[in-house]
Parts: structure tokens; sequence; C-alpha cells
């Protein structure tokens, strides 16, 4: 649901509970009629009241968003209801109060106590929403470095954020089933510590040669001939001579996962790969991503290292002219490296559509909070509503633009919470660690210019 | 078991196991041998095709210039992708003039709620004729030697069935709803799934009318054709017949699903290929069916046990309690044994969508829906635990229970032990300090019960102990007479004893091995549990022969725990069966059709677990206030009949002195 929106659960029960105030009230008449010793003005009156309540707080609920539903329900009218409860219990001290209440109220209360313990449960739980990832691929804007080149591709493997606990996942989704340091493994898929080593020697290897298919023949389910780098889908082909080398090697596994299967890692004998090619849905890497791949594999095992790096560096026009279709073009995802000057990041991003943000010309939005962080970020912290991790500014400001929904600033001036879901959840896939690193340090020493 | 006879218990019992050999077994062991034979049969249509045009392009008949296109999934004798004739265009790149949308909420969320409570009331009505089958088969079986209760089983299943008749118009007017729904909200993604399945629809649209017209005659024609015994061999079949049709219906149904999920039938670019039976036939069609059929059993076991159950607290009359006592006690045997093989049937499937993509599986079990599969570990623990819940209270009532009451606690202690191991998750998220703290992802100790050694264990020794908990119910008021009685009991309990040591070795086992080994072990766990349940029923059956009553079973004594563990069950099953549905569903991520249809709506994004838990609560409460409706006005008929002819209450055969 949109933050705007109602929430459909909340609004439901407040709905059933004003029945059930409705039901009340009748069962009350109905026994005032049947007993003389009862004062019908007294009990009809109490409990035509309960639903008189029960009835406002129902409509009062269809003009509250679902964060302020949630608190009204189970603030007021939960309350009222249990009144209201304790009260018909009141109604019928002298009765058995079990044989008065029908059994179908008794099981409404049992099936919703239930169900919404079992909904409690799950928002109790780790949230995490996933969205999709941009339509097509990588953009770059200008010239790279190795070591940002290198930086996009650890970004396509694991993503920018890192979830403790867990391996965070990106575009590739690798981690998924593969593990990349040593010692490590989760049993799906090969260890790829020293791949780039094994890349040179396996391709020499007779098991290479000749199985599942053997050098020059196509694998089937690809299309992709084994061992021959010229016969490459062009869009993705490395271009000069036709020599089979290391970087070959690792292209083809991205392309074609059942030209070569790990012993014990595959299906039917070790001759299909589990694996999905990654330059096809779902996953759909474009050449400059799949090349950011091979060269991050190429250099992780020593970093800072880039000497083993055979791929090319892409070109601005490179990935300007192959990776977009042109109707597309508003939509393409950008990845910013951190050698921008930060102005040019904030721009970029598009943070100041929202934001206002002091030193960054034109930044004027007024969607979201004003970004005032070296004052504002301490005292959030400390906000007893703040459930997030950070414990400087600096972390808190890291948080908020990896995982905006952490806290929901409220906005004073229209006395409720900024619209939470607004501000996209995607920058981790967007930012290299220096670009993020660089963003943190600028907005966290933002601060409401001097009077005057 | 269902009295004192023990013919019953026998008939009632086999009749069931045959009902799930049936749905099951032909499913599991035709699988193995599916894909081959369809891949045979692609391929000699393929060729068949080819032979055909190249006749016809000689002839000067045909333009050669048809395309071939490459299945997304079926392969050909040598495992390249099968090929066929281009029938259809390609899938289209959904923009934003495909959507249409409410303010109120997003349309994502609405389509979810119409389809599973259209699916939710299918789900019933399907269930109910299955019920009904074997209720009046059992009834006219015993019509010689107890026609008290014969009559008895007659009333139930008629009863249901006028319930059913009701709710069946509700599911029409559901199914309304969501076809409009999806028309209207998703009209650019309907176009292209109307365009595949097209023939497929309007045989549903079809069948759907043959389903009402036999649905007609079988309740309308019930008091007719109730004293003839021909007639009524007539009528009972028209109750298989009503099974056969609801299940081809289910499953047409079903293709739909199953092609978003895992599409076959058509080429990268979601250009058909021409053959109809491999859209509908995609890899995962049997096992989803399998899966629902049993699915559908539960559930309705469950709405029959709650409505039951809520009948059995306000009934004024001890003849009317003991009735809906007896009732509670039937529907929730038909819903424990649908549901001891649902988990098999669940493993099925997973193997299915491991074998499609092993990236898919990997997102349930290991990705965004992992914590989605601990939520449902804790609730088949809750299943398990109101099932036994129920069992050890109704034990309770029967006499002669005292001599196994006695291991109900030990029983008790194994489900926790196994309960907390299931829902042992294999990592968290946590913070950084947490995980310093705990020296890694993986608790030292409790990390070894995340995996998937352990839990298999700990749900096949919670299967296990359930299934002993219900022999011992059945032989709770038996004195057992046979000669071999204690051959039968040493039996029994070497089959136990021999499954549960077999289950835990193989789990410990499992940890020595790599995980593509270990994964194998599952199948020898999974036969001793099934071992278990066939050879430990049979030998228990077979044991009741001559056995003497230690008395009757107390119908009507029924605790109110054991009454309230019947609705903790329904709900139970309700909110499961949303929550495997939005997991099989949400799988496929930001597509409408797998790798193929990319949605492209702004609701394209995977709910966190909290937004997907207060629809799945939703959903259940919504459904069961118009269950409370239907039955509501399903009774306004009985009050109707009662008036006419009050003293025709049958009473239980255990009651008759």
């Amino acid at each position: 649901m949109l933050p705007e929106q109602q929430d459909i659960l909340w609004t439901f029960l407040t709905m059933m509970f004003t029945l059930f105030a409705g039901f009340a009230f009748g069962n009350v008449i109905q026994h005032c009629r049947a007993r003389e010793d009862v004062n019908t003005t007294l009990w009809g009156g109490i409990f035509g009241a309960f639903f008189l309540v029960s009835f406002w707080q129902t409509s009062h609920m269809f003009g509250l968003n679902q964060q302020e539903q949630i608190g009204f329900f189970f603030k007021n009218q939960l309350l009222t209801t249990l009144v209201l409860l304790l009260v018909w219990g009141l109604f019928f001290k002298s009765q058995k109060i079990e044989n008065q209440s029908p059994p179908l109220i008794r099981a409404f209360f049992f099936w919703t106590t239930v169900s919404t313990l079992l909904a409690g449960y799950t928002n109790w739980l780790p949230q995490q929403r996933s969205d999709p990832p941009p339509k097509g691929g990588v953009v770059i804007g200008g010239d790279l470095t190795m070591e940002e080149f290198v930086e996009m591709g650890r970004v396509i493997v694991y993503g920018a954020k890192q979830v403790a606990g867990q391996k965070s996942i990106g575009k590739g989704q690798c981690p998924l089933c593969h593990t990349f340091d040593p010692g490590d493994n989760i049993g799906r898929c090969p260890n790829l510590f020293g791949v780039e080593e094994r890349s040179h020697t396996r391709i020499k290897e007779d098991r290479y040669v000749n199985l599942p298919v053997k050098i020059g023949e196509t694998e089937p389910a690809s299309g992709v001939v084994k061992g021959a780098p010229d016969k490459i889908d062009p869009a993705y082909a490395r271009g000069g001579d036709a020599t089979l080398n290391g970087e070959d090697y690792l292209r083809e596994s991205l392309m074609c996962p059942s030209c070569y299967v790990v012993e014990g890692y595959g299906k039917d004998g070790d001759t299909k790969s589990p694996m999905p090619a990654i330059n096809k849905p779902p996953i759909g890497l474009n050449k400059i991503e799949l090349n950011a791949v091979i060269a991050w594999l190429q250099s992780k095992d020593t970093p800072g290292e880039f000497a083993a790096v055979t791929v090319p560096l892409p070109t601005g026009d490179e990935g300007q002219a192959e990776a977009a279709p042109a109707e597309d073009e508003g939509d393409k995802p950008v990845f910013v490296t951190g050698e921008e000057p930060v102005d040019q990041i904030i721009n970029t991003l598009g943070c100041p559509l929202c934001h206002t943000i002091p030193g960054v010309e034109g930044a004027m939005g007024t969607l979201g909070p004003v970004l005032h962080e070296k004052t504002n970020a301490p005292n959030r912290i400390k906000d007893p509503n703040y459930k997030g991790s950070a414990k400087n500014t600096k972390d808190y400001v890291k948080e908020s633009i990896l995982d905006p929904s952490a806290f929901v600033v409220f906005n004073e001036e229209a006395g409720e919470p900024f619209p939470d879901g607004l501000m996209p959840t995607t920058f981790s896939q967007q930012l290299s660690v220096k670009a993020l690193d660089k963003l943190v340090d600028f907005i966290s020493q933002t601060e409401a210019p001097p009077q005057g | 078991m269902l009295g004192n006879d023990t013919r019953k218990n026998g008939l009632f019992s086999l009749g069931l196991v045959l009902a799930f050999a049936l749905y099951f077994l032909p499913g599991l062991s035709s699988d193995a041998y599916a894909k081959e034979a369809y891949a045979g049969q692609a391929f000699a249509e393929e060729a068949f095709a080819k032979e055909v045009m190249a006749e016809e392009a000689v002839e000067g008949e045909a333009e050669p210039e048809i395309e071939w296109g490459q299945d997304v999934f079926y392969k050909d004798w040598e495992g390249n992708p099968l090929k066929g004739p281009v029938s259809g265009p390609p899938a289209p790149d959904l923009g934003e003039g495909d959507y249409n949308n409410y303010e109120f909420a997003p349309s994502r969320i609405i389509i979810w709620i119409a389809n599973q409570q259209h699916l939710y009331f299918g789900s019933f009505v399907l269930a109910v004729p299955i019920f009904c089958m074997l209720i009046e088969f059992i009834g006219i079986r015993t019509k010689e030697s107890d026609p008290i209760m014969s009559e008895k089983y007659d009333r139930l299943a008629y009863d249901l069935m006028k319930v059913s008749l009701t709710a069946y118009s509700w599911t029409a007017i559901l199914g309304g709803i969501l076809l409009f729904t999806f028309i209207t909200l998703f009209p650019g993604f309907f176009k292209y799934m109307a365009g595949i399945f097209r023939p497929v629809m309007h045989v549903y649209a079809l069948m759907f009318l043959a389903e009402s017209g036999v649905l007609y005659v079988y309740y309308y024609g019930w008091d007719k054709m109730k004293n003839d015994p021909f007639l009524k061999w007539v009528h009972c079949s028209l109750s298989v017949l009503l099974n056969l049709i609801g299940t081809v219906l289910m499953y047409l149904a079903n293709s739909w699903a199953t092609f978003m999920q895992a599409p076959g039938g058509i080429d990268e670019q979601g250009r058909f290929l021409g053959n109809i039976w491999h859209s509908i036939h995609s890899t995962l069609w049997n096992p989803v069916g399998v899966h629902r059929i049993l699915g559908n059993i539960v559930f309705g076991g469950g709405i029959v046990g709650a409505y039951a159950a809520y009948h059995y607290l306000t009934a004024k009359t001890e003849e009317e309690r003991a009735h809906y006592d007896w009732v509670c006690y039937v529907a929730m045997f038909i819903a424990i044994f649908g549901l001891i093989p649902l988990p098999f049937a669940g493993y099925w499937l997973m193997k299915e969508v491991y074998a499609f993509r092993q990236q898919m599986g990997i997102t349930l079990m290991g990705g965004i829906m992992a914590w989605l599969f601990i939520i449902q570990a804790v609730m088949i623990g809750l299943l398990f635990f109101g099932a036994n819940s129920y069992l050890h209270n109704s034990m309770s009532r029967v006499k002669g229970s005292h001599r196994y009451m006695k291991y109900c606690k030990y029983m008790v202690l194994l489900l926790i032990v196994a309960f907390t191991t299931w829902m042992t998750p294999h990592t968290i998220v946590m913070t950084p300090a947490e995980l310093k703290a705990m020296g890694g992802a993986q608790h030292p100790i409790v990390g070894h019960f995340g995996v998937m050694s352990a839990k298999n264990t700990a749900v096949n020794m919670m299967i296990t102990c359930t299934i002993l908990c219900f022999l011992l119910y059945q032989r709770a008021n038996k004195k057992i007479n046979v000669p071999w009685a204690t051959v039968g009991n040493c039996w029994i309990a070497a089959i136990f004893v021999g499954a549960s040591i077999n289950i835990i070795f193989l789990g410990v086992y499992g940890y020595f091995l790599p995980a593509n080994q270990r994964v194998g072990l599952s199948v020898p766990q999974v036969s001793s549990t099934l071992t278990t349940l066939f050879a430990g029923t049979a030998i228990n059956i077979s044991m009741f022969k001559d056995s003497e009553s230690y008395g009757d079973i107390q119908w009507g004594t029924q605790s109110k725990v054991g009454t309230y563990a019947i609705f903790l069950l329904a709900i139970s099953f309700t909110w499961l069966m949303g929550l495997m549905g939005y997991i099989r569903s949400a799988v496929r991520l930001f597509w409408h059709v797998t790798e193929v249809v990319r949605d492209n709506s702004v609701d394209a994004y995977t709910l966190t677990i909290g937004e997907a838990g207060k629809i799945l609560t939703f959903n259940t409460l919504f459904v069961w206030v118009q269950f409370v409706v239907v039955f509501w006005v399903a009774s306004l008929a009985a009050k109707k009949t009662t008036e006419k002819a009050p003293a025709a209450v049958p009473v239980p055969a255990q009651q008759q002195q």
C-alpha cells in the first residue's frame, strides 16, 4: 500500500468492530425486551452510544492514512471495543456470560486475535522490500578508471548495500550460489576464489576441451560455440585475435554456464549447469556490465592491483551507444563513480527535486525534509521513534540514503510525517563506495545558512 | 474410530488411502517419465510438422518462409531446445498505458485479494464433492450392516453438498470479479495471456457448464435416487463424475498460473509456438495440481470442521452435540489425512522449481522469500500442534484411552523439540554489533539447527509423531484380540522406532555430505515417514479384527479446548494457504511471465513481509466472513426442512443400547 492510502486490514477491522457494536446493541435490546426487570432505556442508551462512537471511529478511520490508522485503531477503536465487551459482560453479570455471548462472537474474536497475531509476527520480522532492477543496463557518463570499472563489477555482484549477517546481493545475483572467499562454501556453486588463476589453466585441461561439449561445438541451450571467442555474440565479443584466453573462459562461463561444468556442481552427470546465462533474462547484463564483472573477478583476489585485468575499459561513447534503445533513454539508471564533483553527483541522482540542500544551486525541493544534517542528524538519532542503527551523523546520512524508510522525518509544517516510500531505494545500485562516501561527507556538513 | 465397528474404520481409512494414492502416487511415478515422454512426443510432432511443411513447400502450396522459434522449456532428445512454428506475436513490452489503477489501493493488491478470495471458495467447492463421494460411498457400503449409521453418512454428505451449492454460486461470482479485475487493471497482460490461452479459456467455461449440470442433478436428484439401490450407485457415480470435471477445471485454471511461473510452449520473445498443450503442460503443472488437490482436501476439511465446531458450540440438544462432534471428527480426520502427504507434494513442487531454475528455488529458500518459509514453518508447526491437540483432547472422551494418554506428554515434548528445530532460521538479519557478538552470521551452536538436514529431520519426526498419535487414537477404545497381537504390536513399534532411527541417522549423516548429495537424503527420510503411515495404519487396522470395545465413544463430550483447536486449524489452514499462494506467485518477482513478460507497473516491487502478512490476515478474515454468510444462507433452507420433519435426527450407533 502507498503511504497515503488506507490500510486494508485496519479499515476492514474497524468496520467489523462497528458491526459488532451494532450486534451488541441489538442483542441487549432483545434481552431487555425479554426481561422485565432490566432498565431498557439505560442499557439501550449505553450500547447505542457505544455503537455511535464506534461508527464515528470507523468514519474517522476513512480519513486517515495507514500510519495514522494503526495508531488510531489500537489507541481508540480497540479500546472502545474492549470496554464495550466489558460492559456487555456487566450487563449479563447475573447470568452465565459464556452462554449469553453467541459462539459466533467468540469465534469472531478468536479468529481476529489469531489472524492479527500472525500479521503482527510478520511485521516483527526484518522488513525488506525488493524493487525491480532498472530496465536496460548501466550507462556510464564518462571515461572510467580501472578502479571504478572494477568497483562497478563488485556492485553488480554484491550491490552497494551491505547487510550485516547476510551476503548482500546485487543485480547479478551471484552470491545466491557462489562464494568468493577462501574456505567459504555454501555448496550450491563453486567457490570463485582464485578464479582468475584457474581461468588460464582450465582451458588447457582435457575435461574442458572435451566435456560436456568439445571445443568448437555449439552448446545447445545457449547457442554459444565453445572455446571460440571470435564466434561469440558480437554484442558481447571482445574483438581482437581468436586465441582462447582466461578472459574468454570467464566470459564463456557467464554467457554459457553449461559449456563447462565444474565437477560435482552440475546436473545429469555434470553436463548441465543450473546457472542461468547472465546476458539473458532474468539477469540480462549488457556488455559493459558483463565486462565489469569479469574485471572484478580478475582483480578481486589482489585488492588495489589491476594488472591481471585484461578487459578493456569502456568508453563513454561505447556505453551510451550500446546500452540503451532510444525510447528508454530517460529511464536508464545512472552509475555514479565518485570522480564527479559532489554537486554533479547530487544533481545526477535527482536529490534537488525533493530536498532543499544548502550549497547546491537550485536544490529547493520541498517534498522531502530540508537537509541541515549537521544539526538535524544528531537530534534524530536521539528521537524516541528512531529505530535505525546509526550512532553518528555520517552513519545516519548513509542509512538515510541507502534505506530511506529507516526513519521517516516528521514534517512540522504539515503536521504529519513526510511520505514514506517516495525516496528511491535504488541508490545502492547507483553509487560506488567512493561516490557514497563523498556524498555522505558533504551532506553531513550541511546546515542552515547563517541568519542575516 | 467412527464407531465401535471395526469394518467402518477400515473402510473409511482405506477409502482415504485409495483417494490419496489415486491422486498423488500416479503423479509422482509419472513425473519421472513425463518429461522424456513429452520430449519424445514433442520431437515427433516437430518432425511431423517439418515433414508436412517440406511437402507443402515442394507442392508450392505453402509459403516456405515460416519462422521457427526455440521453446524456452521443452527440449528434444538431444537436449536441444525444441523448435516450433512461430504462431503468435512476441510478448509486449508493457508500458504505463497497459495498467489501470484505483486510488484507494494498488492494482496488484486488488488482484491478489480478488484472486485469493476466488481460490479459497474454489478450493472449498472442489473439496466438498471429494468428501461427499467418500462419505456417500461409505454410507452405501454400510447400509446393510448399520442402516442408522448409513443414513447418518448419507445425510452428512447431503448437508455438505447443500452448503457447497450456495458456495458454488458464490465462487462463480468471485470468479467473475477476478476476471473483470484482471481485464480492467491489467489489460495489456491479459491480452497476451488470452492470445495464448484463448481455446483453454473457452474449454474452461464449457467445463464449468458441465460441472454445474452434474452438480444440480447430483444434489437435486439426491432424494429421488436414494431408495433404489441401483439408482443410488448411479448417484454415487455422479459424484465421481463431478470430481473428475472439477479436477479438470482446476487443472485448466492452474495452467495459467504455472505458465506464468515457468512458461513453456513459447520462445524467448514470448511468441507462441503453435502447441497449446506445451503451454498448458509446463513443468510445474503436475506438482501444483497435486499440491492443490491435497490442499483443497485439507482446507475443505478445515472449513467443514469449523462449521461443525461452531454448530457444536451452539447445539441445544445432546443429539445435536453428538452429531456435530462426530462431524468435527470426520472433517478433521479428512483434513489431517490430506495434511500428512501435503509436505511431500510440496517437496515435489520445489524439486521441479529447482529443476526449472535453480535461481528461482534459491530465491525461495535462501533469497528474499526465505523469511516467508520461516513463517510457513511456524504455520506448519502450528497445524501439527493443533492436530495433535485435537487428537489428545478427543482421546479423553474415548473409554480405554487411559492406556495411551500417558504417552501424550512425550509426544508433545517431541513436537516442541522438532518445532523449535523446524523454525530455527539459517541466518538472520543483524546489526554489525550483534554480528560481532555472535562471531558470525550463524550461531556456533544454534546455527547447526538452521540447515536443511536438521529441518528435514524435524518435520519428518513431527509427521511421524502425528501418525503415531492417530494410530493410538484409532485403537484407544479397542481391546485387541487377534492371536498375533503381540507380533503386530512389535511390528508397529519396530516400524516407528526404525523409521525414527533412520530419519535421525540420515539427518546427522547429511552434515557430512556436500549439499548436492545431501538433498538426496530427503527421499529415504520421506520414505521412512510414509512407511509408518501406510504400513503402520495397515497393521493397526488389521489388528482390530474381533476386537472388543472398552465402551462407546462419548460423542458430544468434546472439550472446549478440542473445539477451539479445530478453529485454530481452520484459521491456520486458511492463512497458510494464502501464504503459500503468495510465495508461489511472488517468486516471479518483477515478471508477469518469468523471463518473458516483464511487469513494468508501479507495483512490480516485492512487498515487505509485514505488508504481505497484513493482506494475508485480511484475506483470511474476509473469506471467513463470506463463509459465515454462505453457511447462514444454507441454514435457512435447513430450518425449513427441520420444521417439516422434526423427529428425523438419527442417533449415532455408538449411543444406541
